[in-house]
């Protein structure tokens, strides 16, 4: 036995002789662009290759940990947590030698640590945060030795292979400099835990390195391990880790020389091969299982705390609650009309306060109900969405503004003790400011280090795969964006929407070796982590340090950091989070609600708006372009036939136009009864009063909780258990257990079997896709809130629709030509008029127009935009272009350009039309010269050199310059011509009999092809009198592909749909039309 | 008197196209398109009438011209252009001696000053058709313009097919429906001229020019001028050909090396003595000669700089002889020389002494005589892991500092074997026991490895090699150290080099 073998570390256990090795050293595609592999992939081939446990190390943070955790319990595999640090004390990793031509980059060393307890996990957690918010912006990052010190408790170290230090100090200084590494590295982490890594890739250099690393091991009587340095899990999938190679070193494959990898033996291998391979040092590989042994922690060991909220001496969190949710309900039932319902509420509140007591989530509640408290002492709309809306208790704390009482809401939907998982409650607040503000507020009050955002994992999908695959394997440019464009993301994929046939489209020759691997590689690219971004609204707040459960870095965007797991990944470790989610719509309603008291003398309390029979007629209408929920196509479509009368409508209307009523095939047995062609039933008399709401079709999860209660006398639990196992088809045991009871419940209430049955049936079929009623309660009141603001508040509710972009279904070019039809002023950009965002002005009839702001410039900037404002109403209007360009020097030449091309500067008294001003541009801010001063004078009373501008031309300007015109639709221009060749117009359709052949042509704003309608195509085509809807068969789409996805104008003939005043033309015939040259850009959806 | 000044233009488009399509007649009814670039990156160059009623445009790839079916794909091939350019230049010539040459992407335009030689060639319109004739006649199709002015020629060839002869004065309302494209201008001012809505030449020549010098300066001067057909032109024409060529048939064919050199010496004092007229040396000798049973001898020597010596080129050919003799008696011998700028050599006081340029050549020469052509050089390692990857470059003498002495520690050695020498193996558990390199049977007595790389496996430059390091000995206790390669792409066992 040699020295080093003679340590008590190296006493061999008895096991398998095929699981002698543990793969403690390997890096996930979370290693960013360093690896070509999953964790999940890791532990799948663990599986295959018999190994019990494994360690995942990635560079610098422990991303891919949770997948790889939960990835490992499933399939019994060990599942070891570690990172790779960076050392910057140890100066440079090792580079090749400089008579090589390499072009390495240059990066510190890096060693392995492995998490033994608890505590070595929070000291690793720690130690990552410390680095990395020591940047001032994101970035890698390097822990120094004074870090590694600090947070050393616990862990594990290897001394890592190439990357690591001692390879670059035997490689540049010898053996004595490696010594004094180790030594270091011996006062940090003592004795016991370190580990001199060996690795055999069949190297020579490497192999030359091991000598030496066995001759330390031997003097410093430290233990030898044996690891492969994996970065990927099989053979194959070397290329694509070249590739990651290239794209992360910005060179083609073909250029990366040393960079990417000698041969393919960085892949997770078998115990037999390590063996074999380390077959004269058998106590290396044994150490694996010696280490494997001594890593106790695991993930289900996070330590994981909520964070308390301080109350006054003398309450506990429960009893502090319980007086915030009884004021609340106090106040909310105070009204007359609610006052009935105050002693149901009351009762409501202590069953959930109970429970809330039970589970211990008092605090939870309390420190949403502080968000909510700091929105309104600085006025900003907040409102919960989801499922926290069944509650009163969130009613009473002003979370949502839904009344589960009156509306008869199942608050066991909400929280319930069969859960097993923390509450959600979304918060929707207006996107911008206030949401930063909030957001601010949380890092604020829970600390740096106590808060943080929930981590974004960006994947490759197909045109990021595409391209950055393709310039790697050194494609030119022009070819990766022809293919980027075609690699659609529409919702429906059918035969054709292959990678290969994109490939093809694209004119790449597929059959090409160097082409088939391309498209090889990006199918295999797809949906590996590219990398780390911040997720739209997901917080995570933790009661004691929130570094020590994830580490912490910064994130892109100033003033924010982001814990380093994505949302999934916080919610299977049992994080809570509070989503503050940026709605648009809440930004126009708070926008239009400042505006309304300003122009119109009213005030609007959305907390009281009455029910109007108006709203309710536009709703019927389909009148609905700009509202909330209710504009898209399909909305529109369905709207006159559901004809809501009743804000309860809206919600059914809100929950019913989604995948899962239309693939459950909810959605037309209720809109067939609700039209009165089907009679209402019900599969039982018991269900009655469950489903009389909803005309006997079940719409809503609470529903399905309801009539598991009424028909097998379930608790609320229990049903909630029995929708989220039907819902999550978890496990077919617990499936047919609860199945087993439901039908013994129903049973004994005497319902027979074939209604047993149809009950079962129907629960089972759409539990999948049911909608919470609440949530959809909770979207119909901004609905509804949206719908009456637009039909009485035009101006206002346009105003905020345009300073909110982008938004919703329709562009600001829509949103505008609708108003314009709704008898709505717009007026165009102006210099002398606008202010930096859309405003309401006064006409001199007394009406209100809205005035479109500098922010519809493009490329003009937000500031430049103010600076103009100011400097104009401190120092008057502008005399000339030069005195505009004088006084605001902000504004570039560009600016000046666009201005002038779009018209704003027409209002500039010198100006006769936007090519005066355009000509004017080029000179402003340059004096002529005193040679030419004469004749530049004498000349500005001569002729215009440039002619005005056509009407197309015009109409080009606005929508390159804004993106929309203030003045006629481009089809009106030609409406004369069309009418003579029979094109009819939208409205005329209106006038049509069903199945007419009618031809008509438009400008197509919005393609759909959604996932439910298999692979039909929905388009929306406007003209100056309104929106046509236009229906195109798979096959007709197949045939005419590019015509429909490339023309903006379309001539379409086909026949004539009409069903209760919803419009649609099948169409038959489809081809381009020639309009105008304006870049009209069309909403298709995904 | 001199002549009023008169200039025709010729443009020939889709010049590649159109240089292929000359030779094949049985291609002219029919959609072609040429392709330029290396699969699978190919795109369409140019292209024919009939392919373009197919909807081809330039820039398409090879997939998306075969998806319109029935199309004659060909490759572009730049020597069939240059002789076609030279076709068309031949013919150009017997019109005017002075010609000019105009660059235009994808096309060939000359210009001819024609002035005086109405007398020759009759009238404007005439002339243009005589000489839209002589070009017909060599299978091409021009456009011809004649102007007074250089560049309303040029452009009015450019974008107008057929013939044009501009009278004298006309050359605005000539040039007024021209795309401005016509000029050269920067995207960001065919961007300001789009917004203004200047689309031709005649719009731009209407612009005031004052007010456009205050808004583009003096480049908008040219603009106007260029679109009003008055901008000046200083003519450059193309100078004749230096040809450097000497060429010698046989009565007798000749079988002796020095007989030939006799000759061979005249040729080159020749040559040098026309290039010293010009100042210039020769930088190239290409060698000539045809052969008996009709064969052929073709071989270059390039010294590394222009020489004027005539000694030094004669050895030159010598050895380059001497190294590849040729293999039947000679019938004719053709020397043509490149010219280049006479050389001269600064030495420094300080810098190291080089070798004479002349005599290193004649070394190299020597050289390469013995070991081949592609042996001689500098080589230069390539950023690869593929063991010995590297490439000769064309040595020479670079002042640089001396590298720091190596410490006086031995050093083994690795002696490449080129080409590496076939074997025949027997493995053992794995690892090389016996191999034979043909004569000789080896005994492996130790082996480290195998030290395994692989890669380019997105091209078929991939390799994939397992190298072992082994002792051996033979039967007659004679011991090597080398280095044995496994090719596994080529299933080979290889003795690739010797440590010594």
């Amino acid at each position: 036995m040699t020295d080093h073998a003679s340590n008590s570390a190296f006493e061999i256990l008895p096991t398998h002789p095929q699981e002698n090795y543990i793969e403690l050293h390997a890096a996930s595609a979370f290693s960013f662009l360093e690896s070509s592999s999953a964790p999940e992939s890791y532990i799948e081939r663990a599986v295959e290759l018999n190994m019990p446990a494994m360690a995942l190390a990635d560079r610098n943070g422990l991303y891919g940990v949770a997948r790889f955790h939960i990835s490992g319990n499933l399939n019994e595999v060990k599942a070891h947590i570690g990172a790779e640090i960076a050392v910057s004390s140890f100066g440079e990793r090792l580079t090749p030698p400089a008579h090589l031509p390499n072009q390495c980059p240059h990066e510190p060393p890096r060693i392995v640590l492995l998490c033994k307890s608890q505590t070595g996990y929070q000291n690793l957690s720690q130690l990552i945060t410390r680095f990395k918010m020591r940047e001032a912006t994101k970035a890698e990052g390097a822990a120094t030795f004074e870090d590694l010190k600090e947070f050393s408790e616990g862990l594990i170290c290897l001394t890592g292979g190439e990357e690591g230090p001692l390879a670059s100090s035997l490689a540049n200084d010898g053996e004595s400099a490696a010594t004094r590494q180790l030594d270091r590295l011996i006062s940090i982490y003592g004795h016991n835990n370190i580990y001199i890594e060996l690795q055999r890739h069949r190297e020579r250099q490497q192999e030359s390195r091991n000598v030496s690393l066995l001759s330390l091991a031997t003097k410093l009587r430290l233990p030898i391990v044996a690891t492969n340095g994996v970065q990927c899990a099989t053979p194959q999938d070397r290329e694509l880790l070249d590739i990651f190679t290239s794209i992360r070193n910005h060179t083609t494959i073909h250029e990366a020389g040393r960079l990417v990898s000698r041969n393919c033996l960085r892949h997770l291998r078998s115990s037999r091969e390590m063996q074999e391979i380390f077959r004269d040092l058998p106590e290396a590989v044994a150490n694996t299982r010696i280490i494997s042994e001594r890593l106790e922690f695991t993930l289900n060991n996070l330590g994981y705390e909520f964070p308390c909220y301080p109350v006054p001496d003398g309450e506990t969190m429960d009893s502090f609650l319980a007086k915030r949710v009884d004021e609340g309900i106090r106040k909310r039932f105070s009204p007359a009309l609610k006052r009935p319902l105050l002693e149901r509420a009351l009762q409501q509140s202590q069953r959930e306060l109970a429970l809330i007591a039970q589970l211990g989530f008092a605090g939870y509640f309390l420190i949403v109900w502080d968000i909510i408290r700091y929105c309104q002492e600085n006025g900003f709309l907040v409102q919960g969405r989801g499922s926290a809306a069944n509650s009163v208790v969130c009613y009473a704390l002003e979370i949502t503004a839904v009344d589960p009482i009156g509306m008869e809401l199942l608050f066991e939907r909400f929280l319930s003790e069969s859960r097993g998982e923390w509450p959600d409650i979304d918060l929707d607040l207006p996107s911008g400011d206030h949401r930063e503000k909030v957001i601010q507020h949380i890092y604020e009050k829970y600390g740096a280090l106590g808060a943080a955002m929930t981590a974004n994992v960006i994947t490759y999908r197909g045109r990021s795969a595409a391209r950055e695959v393709g310039k790697a394997l050194g494609f030119d440019e022009q070819q990766l964006s022809k293919i980027s464009s075609l690699v659609g993301h529409w919702e429906w994929r059918g035969a054709n929407d292959t990678m290969d046939r994109h490939f093809d489209n694209a004119g790449f020759d597929v059959r090409h070796p160097r082409v088939a691997k391309y498209l090889e590689l990006c199918s295999k690219i797809a949906d590996l982590p590219r990398h780390l971004g911040q997720h739209s609204g997901g917080m995570v707040i933790c009661g004691g340090m929130l570094n020590r459960i994830v580490p912490i870095e910064r994130a892109s965007m100033p003033g924010r950091t982001v814990v380093q797991w994505d949302k999934e990944d916080c919610a299977d470790l049992g994080l809570i989070k509070v989503d503050l989610l940026g709605l648009g719509m809440m930004a126009v309603l708070k926008d239009s609600l400042e505006l309304i008291p300003k122009h119109y003398n009213h005030q609007v309390d959305l907390s009281a708006l009455p029910q109007d029979p108006l709203v309710y007629k536009t709703l019927r209408n389909a009148d609905t372009v700009g509202m909330f929920q209710v504009e898209s196509r399909a909305q529109m479509a369905s709207l006159p036939h559901n004809a809501p009368a009743c804000f309860y409508d809206v919600v059914v209307q809100v929950a019913i136009i989604r995948p899962g009523p239309i693939v459950g095939k909810m959605m037309h047995p209720y809109m067939r009864r609700r039209q009165g062609i089907e009679e209402v039933s019900y599969a039982h008399p018991l269900l009655e009063p469950v489903l009389k709401r909803t005309l006997g079709v079940p719409l809503f999860q609470e529903q399905l909780l309801r009539m598991a209660m009424v028909v097998a006398n379930f608790s609320g639990s229990e049903a909630e258990e029995l929708r989220r196992a039907v819902g999550m088809r978890r496990s077919m045991q617990r499936m047919r257990n609860l199945e087993g009871r439901l039908r013994a419940g129903m049973t004994s209430n005497g319902i027979g079997q074939t209604e047993q049955d149809t009950i079962v049936q129907a629960i089972s079929s759409f539990a999948m896709y049911g909608f919470p009623e609440s949530h959809a309660a909770s979207f119909a009141l901004i609905a509804y809130a949206s719908a009456y603001l637009k039909v009485y508040y035009l101006a206002a509710f346009l105003c905020g629709l345009l300073n909110n972009q982008p938004m919703g279904f329709y562009a600001p070019a829509v949103l505008i030509k609708d108003a314009q039809r709704h008898g709505l002023k717009v007026r165009p950009m102006c210099i002398h008029r606008s202010e930096s965002v859309c405003t309401i002005e006064h006409e001199a009839d007394g009406s209100l127009s809205v005035r479109i702001g500098l922010n519809y410039a493009k490329g003009v900037r937000q500031s430049t935009a103010e600076a103009l404002t100011a400097i104009r109403s401190s120092d008057g209007p502008f005399q000339t272009i030069d005195d505009l360009s004088l006084r605001v020097p902000e504004l570039s030449r560009k600016d000046l350009v666009m201005l002038a091309q779009i018209g704003a500067l027409n209002s500039i008294s010198q100006v006769q039309h936007r090519r005066d001003a355009l000509w004017q541009v080029e000179q402003a801010g340059r004096p002529v010269g005193p040679l030419l001063r004469a004749s530049s004078s004498a000349s500005t009373t001569d002729k215009l050199p440039l002619r005005k501008m056509t009407t197309d031309e015009r109409l080009s300007a606005d929508y390159s310059g804004t993106g929309l015109t203030c003045g006629p639709h481009p089809i009106a221009y030609h409406r004369v011509h069309l009418r003579s060749r029979g094109f009819r117009s939208a409205e005329d359709l209106a006038h049509c009999e069903n199945n007419t052949w009618v031809r008509i042509a438009g400008c197509v704003i919005a393609r759909q092809r959604p996932g439910t309608a298999k692979g039909f195509v929905f388009l929306s085509m406007e003209d100056e009198t309104g929106i046509a809807n236009i229906i195109i068969t798979p096959d007709l789409f197949e045939q005419d592909r590019v015509v429909i996805t490339r023309n903006r104008f379309l001539d379409i003939e086909g026949l004539l749909q009409l069903q209760r005043g919803v419009i649609h033309v099948k169409a038959k015939n489809i081809r381009p039309i020639d309009i105008t040259s304006a870049d009209m850009r069309s909403h298709d959806f995904h | 008197m001199k002549p009023d000044p008169l200039y025709a233009a010729i443009h020939v488009s889709e010049f590649p196209a159109q240089s292929i399509l000359r030779l094949r007649p049985d291609l002219q009814s029919i959609a072609v398109v040429i392709l330029a670039g290396s699969p699978p990156q190919e795109r369409v160059c140019a292209l024919n009438a009939h392919a373009r009623k197919r909807g081809v445009v330039a820039g398409m790839t090879r997939l998306e011209v075969e998806e319109l079916g029935s199309i004659h794909i060909h490759s572009q091939s730049a020597e069939t252009e240059s002789a076609a350019r030279l076709v068309l230049l031949e013919t150009l010539s017997q019109f005017s001696p002075r010609i000019e040459e105009v660059f235009v992407s994808n096309a060939c335009s000359f210009i001819l000053d024609i002035a005086g030689s109405e007398r020759l060639f009759g009238p404007s319109d005439q002339f243009a058709q005589r000489l839209r004739d002589a070009i017909a006649s060599t299978g091409f199709r021009a456009s011809i313009a004649i102007s007074a002015n250089f560049h309303t020629s040029r452009i009015r060839s450019e974008f107008f097919r057929g013939i044009s002869v501009i009278p004298a004065a006309r050359e605005s309302i000539a040039l007024a429906s021209t795309p401005i494209s016509a000029l050269n201008l920067h995207p960001d001012q065919y961007e300001t001229f789009a917004l203004w809505g200047i689309a031709t030449l005649g719009e731009l020549a209407a612009l005031p020019e004052e007010q456009m010098i205050t808004r583009f300066g003096q480049p908008s001067r040219l603009w106007l001028a260029l679109a009003r057909g008055s901008a000046d032109h200083t003519f450059q024409p193309l100078e004749e050909k230096l040809e450097l060529k000497e060429h010698i048939e046989f009565e007798t064919h000749i079988e002796q090396l020095d007989a030939l050199l006799f000759i061979g010496a005249n040729m080159i004092g020749n040559l040098v003595a026309r290039a010293s007229c010009r100042a210039l040396s020769l930088a190239s000798i290409h060698i000539e000669m045809s052969l008996e049973r009709s064969l052929l001898y073709k071989r270059l020597i390039q010294p590394a700089i222009p020489s004027e010596d005539r000694k030094f080129l004669l050895k030159l050919l010598q050895l380059e002889l001497a190294a590849h003799p040729p293999q039947a008696a000679v019938i004719s011998l053709t020397l043509t020389a490149d010219a280049g700028r006479q050389s001269k050599i600064q030495l420094g006081l300080f810098a190291p002494q080089a070798p004479e340029p002349s005599r290193l050549d004649v070394t190299l020469a020597r050289l390469k005589a013995m070991v081949g052509s592609d042996r001689v050089g500098s080589p230069a390692l390539l950023d690869s892991h593929c063991p010995g990857h590297f490439q000769m470059r064309d040595f020479s003498v670079v002042n640089q500092p001396r590298r720091t002495p190596q410490s006086n520690s031995t050093c083994t050695s690795l002696r490449r074997i080129r080409p590496p020498r076939l074997l025949y193996i027997q493995i053992d558990e794995g690892k090389p026991r016996i191999f034979r390199d043909g004569t000789t049977r080896f005994e492996v007595s130790v082996a480290y490895g195998p030290w395994w790389s692989s890669g380019c496996w997105w091209d078929v430059d991939r390799w994939d090699l397992e190298e072992w390091d082994v002792m051996a000995t033979t039967s007659a206790g004679d011991s090597i150290s080398c280095l044995l390669v496994h090719d596994h792409l080529n299933g080979k066992w290889l003795l690739d080099a010797y440590y010594d």
